[in-house]
């Protein structure tokens, strides 16, 4: 398949967000672009848009208190090898959630764990790494999360999606 | 911004199938509560929730799933999910959820599945 871009070149999209629910779809809708435009599988490309989804959200609820004054700047970095995301929000609405162990389903359905807690699971299982970065310039306050996605041959893509792994959480009683 | 979400229930043989249209974020909860809990005061013991394949689901709206699943349990219903798209079939299995909901392409092979199980 032919690649859109220019070999060894770099493009940068930034987004800025209202932070309020609902405005991650806008950063999902970038991303696959600039996926597509980098020649990810489909396959991949649901991947890249499920785990911007859940960092923005993390970052619109929790890093900034859902206040739509308030923004969430999603920078895409796209070159021949890799799509690197950073979420900058600004640090507004308490600690970032830092579970990433497999959600204890059981124990949410029994009502022994609160629901929810997911996202960061979802997100270390889709993309190559994932996680809470220092920023690089001292005025930058708040939270910055992380994402790369190395762009792969579909030769090993497929032979990846050959073997999913269920959850290993318990069983049903 | 709120997602829009179209929710409605249906009864097809001895289920009851509840047709999600839109997005199941956080802001799916009340709607999806809703037909859930219409389709158990009309005596559902299987539910199909039908989900749009190119639709967004969250992590939120897994979250109000697995609520419901919780409902379910209590009530001795079967629950079953039909029309996910590859990809959300994979984050449904990542998060444990088939453990509780059994997964088909349609509501037929859904009903299909109940008939052969005899548990209308």
């Amino acid at each position: 398949m032919e690649r859109h871009m220019c070999p060894q070149s770099t493009r940068v999209v930034e987004l800025r967000i209202p932070s309020e629910l609902g405005y991650e779809k806008i950063a999902r809708e970038a991303v696959a672009t600039v996926a597509r435009r980098l020649d990810f599988n489909e396959d991949k490309i649901e991947d890249i848009k499920t785990a911007i989804s859940e960092a923005c959200t993390n970052a619109i609820r929790y890093g900034s208190g859902a206040d739509a004054r308030m923004k969430v700047v999603v920078v895409l970095t796209a070159d021949e090898n890799k799509l690197d995301i950073l979420i900058k929000d600004p640090g507004a609405g308490g600690s970032p959630p830092l579970n990433t162990g497999i959600p204890d389903i059981n124990g949410m359905v029994a009502g022994t764990e609160r629901l929810g807690g997911m996202g960061l699971f979802i997100i270390k299982e889709l993309v190559d790494e994932a996680g809470f970065v220092e920023a690089d310039d001292d005025e930058d306050e708040g939270n910055q999360f992380r994402m790369v996605i190395y762009r792969v041959e579909d030769d090993q893509t497929e032979l990846d999606q050959a073997a999913p792994e269920d959850n290993k959480g318990g069983t049903t009683s | 911004m709120s997602d829009e979400i179209q929710v409605s229930v249906r009864w097809k043989d001895d289920a009851a199938v509840i047709d999600l249209v839109g997005d199941v974020t956080t802001f799916a909860e009340e709607a999806i509560n809703q037909a859930y809990q219409s389709a158990s005061s009309d005596g559902a013991i299987n539910i199909i929730f039908n989900f749009r394949e190119n639709d967004y689901i969250n992590s939120a709206g897994i979250a109000i799933l697995i609520g419901v699943v919780t409902e379910a349990r209590k009530r001795d219903q079967k629950l079953l999910m039909t029309g996910l798209s590859a990809h959300f079939q994979k984050i449904f299995r990542m998060v444990g959820l088939t453990q509780y909901a059994d997964l088909y392409s349609s509501v037929e092979d859904a009903l299909a599945s109940i008939n052969s199980n005899g548990s209308s």
